[in-house]
């Protein structure tokens, strides 16, 4: 049966596949800005949907002016970029840059245990069970163990990210190496490779592209963990300031928030991309 | 002494038994171009594979210089249909990764000895390069880059580069247009007769095994679940004339058709 167009050979021109991909934005933003009007009209005390000049002094606010529970305070006649180094949101954004940082490091054993359970049968047979259970637990209903075993400072915080991710990598890094076919391993055999250089000059090689895009999709499960922990238990960090601030309905500075996270994120996926690309120019996706 | 001695070897894969392999003896001398020769699931890749070490017989052994190897290593090289290449290093890379990982492990490979001599190992790579007729511009192209047959060419020229007393092929000229394949035929010939290699080259095309090898072995099954046996074992005369091509693909098709192998009895040089 036809509706008379195409649907899957459909060949949109490049204006109309523009336009149309950014119509749900300009309806999203629209829709926001004409509802947050109706409301300050019936009620100007209105905290719920902020107006676009409430949320740009809001933050104004946060970008130039320190935390209000925070003590250093820059002198008056500080420059605006001294002012930016001293506000909150420059030090939420560098206490969970720190975090996610750590987590992104303690990804690399992740790794290469994935790469050695995968390629040494005594590796993996020691291992493959453990993680397999391991990767079953649900990573938040551990925060309160985690919570009474280490304390609520920042070791408890990385342990549940850990927790909650590196089964996930260790069992792709896994199954990568598994698919590396067997022809290149014995081809390196003959070329005279040690079983080390078949690990990591022949197999991590391969895989690492597929690995590194494995993590850009973990990045989202990262975050979550991260935001986590920092609501409930932190006394910085970007999660933190968008839990306190909800108990003032401050929703000026919580929208640009979520807002900044979410081009944080995506600046590192495209970083993460774009060194991808560099590091592996032979390989192509698919 | 025979550089390769297979003794009684006997293979079956899976529960129950399926035989693959049933009680083959062979011995192949130094500076043999063997061509294995036999119909799709005959066996002849699991033997390769046997010899190659990648796989562990259920019975009998195989000496290789009198010494039983437990896993691949450098005395014998090898060329597989697919996946032959590195696909993360260049051609260049891919010749001289040989050599390096020989002469250097993961940690002498940054010693200032290590960086003048693979400048030399380079060199030679070249030299490779250009002996199997690539140019010298493709030594910097990634595998996915070149043709299949340009592909073979180069994991040919990999598998030397270590100077391995044996090369095996697995099928190694099957995924080519006949062109190429011609092509490469007469480079395989050339590199056997320039470095004295002994090779052991398996295919299922009849035409292929008589223009390459100076012996040809057929394996066949008598019925669907027993092992392969060595139902024919032939010397090729050197060389071999293209007339006598079309009586030896018949003699050697009908061997590897049906289940009993007729006497040959000619064909010794």
């Amino acid at each position: 049966m036809s509706f008379g167009f195409q649907l899957v050979h459909a060949r949109p021109s490049r204006t109309t596949s523009l336009v149309l991909s950014w119509i749900l934005f300009c309806l999203g933003v629209s829709l926001y800005f004409y509802t947050s009007q109706r409301r300050h009209h019936d009620n100007p005390e209105d905290r719920v949907m902020p107006t676009l000049t409430q949320m740009i002094h809001g933050m104004t606010n946060a970008s130039t002016t320190p935390a209000e529970d925070d003590d250093s305070t820059a002198p008056d006649n500080a420059s605006l970029r001294q002012k930016f180094f001293t506000s909150m949101l420059w030090k939420d954004t560098v206490a969970t840059s720190r975090r996610f940082i750590y987590s992104i490091l303690l990804l690399i054993p992740a790794v290469l245990l994935g790469l050695h359970m995968g390629l040494f049968p005594y590796v993996g047979a020691f291992w493959l069970r453990f993680i397999l259970f391991f990767d079953k637990i649900v990573a938040l209903s551990l925060l309160p163990i985690l919570f009474i075993v280490f304390g609520i400072d920042e070791l408890s915080k990385i342990m549940l990210i850990v927790i909650g991710v590196t089964p996930t990598i260790i069992l792709d890094t896994f199954n990568l190496t598994k698919g590396v076919p067997d022809e290149q391993i014995v081809k390196a055999f003959t070329l005279g490779a040690s079983d080390f250089d078949v690990a990591y000059r022949v197999v991590m090689r391969q895989i690492m592209p597929r690995v590194l895009n494995g993590i850009r999709l973990n990045l989202k499960a990262v975050m979550l963990f991260l935001f986590a922990g920092e609501m409930i238990a932190s006394t910085d960090g970007l999660a933190y300031r968008i839990a306190l601030l909800r108990r003032h309905m401050g929703m000026d500075v919580i929208i640009p928030y979520v807002l900044w996270v979410a081009l944080l994120l995506f600046l590192v996926d495209l970083g993460m991309r774009f060194l991808n690309r560099k590091l592996h120019p032979w390989f192509q996706a698919g | 002494m025979a550089l390769i001695e297979i003794q009684n070897l006997s293979v079956a894969y899976g529960k129950p038994a399926r035989p693959v392999l049933d009680r083959i003896n062979l011995s192949i001398d130094d500076g043999d171009f063997v061509c294995l020769l036999g119909q799709t699931g005959c066996g002849k890749s699991t033997l390769l594979k046997m010899i190659l070490g990648a796989e562990i017989p259920n019975k009998g052994r195989i000496l290789i210089d009198g010494r039983e190897h437990h896993q691949p290593d450098r005395t014998r090289g090898y060329v597989p249909q697919k996946y032959a290449l590195f696909p993360d290093k260049t051609v260049l890379g891919n010749i001289t990764f040989g050599p390096e990982v020989t002469e250097f492990n993961l940690f002498t490979r940054f010693t200032p000895r290590a960086f003048s001599r693979r400048r030399e190992i380079r060199d030679e790579a070249m030299r490779y390069i250009d002996r199997i007729g690539l140019h010298s511009r493709d030594a910097h192209k990634y595998p996915h880059q070149l043709s299949g047959g340009m592909q073979q060419r180069v994991a040919i020229a990999q598998a030397l580069a270590t100077h391995p007393r044996i090369l095996l092929m697995d099928e190694a000229f099957s995924a080519l247009d006949p062109g190429t394949r011609k092509d490469m035929q007469r480079l395989i010939r050339q590199l056997w007769r320039d470095t004295g290699v002994t090779v052991i080259f398996v295919t299922h095309n009849t035409q292929e095994a008589l223009y390459l090898g100076s012996r040809v072995i057929v394996l066949a099954k008598d019925s669907p679940d027993a092992g392969a046996q060595v139902v024919t074992d032939l010397s090729i005369p050197q060389p071999c004339h293209e007339h006598q091509i079309p009586t030896l693909v018949h003699h050697l098709e009908h061997a590897s058709g049906s289940a009993r192998a007729p006497e040959i009895a000619f064909a010794t040089a």
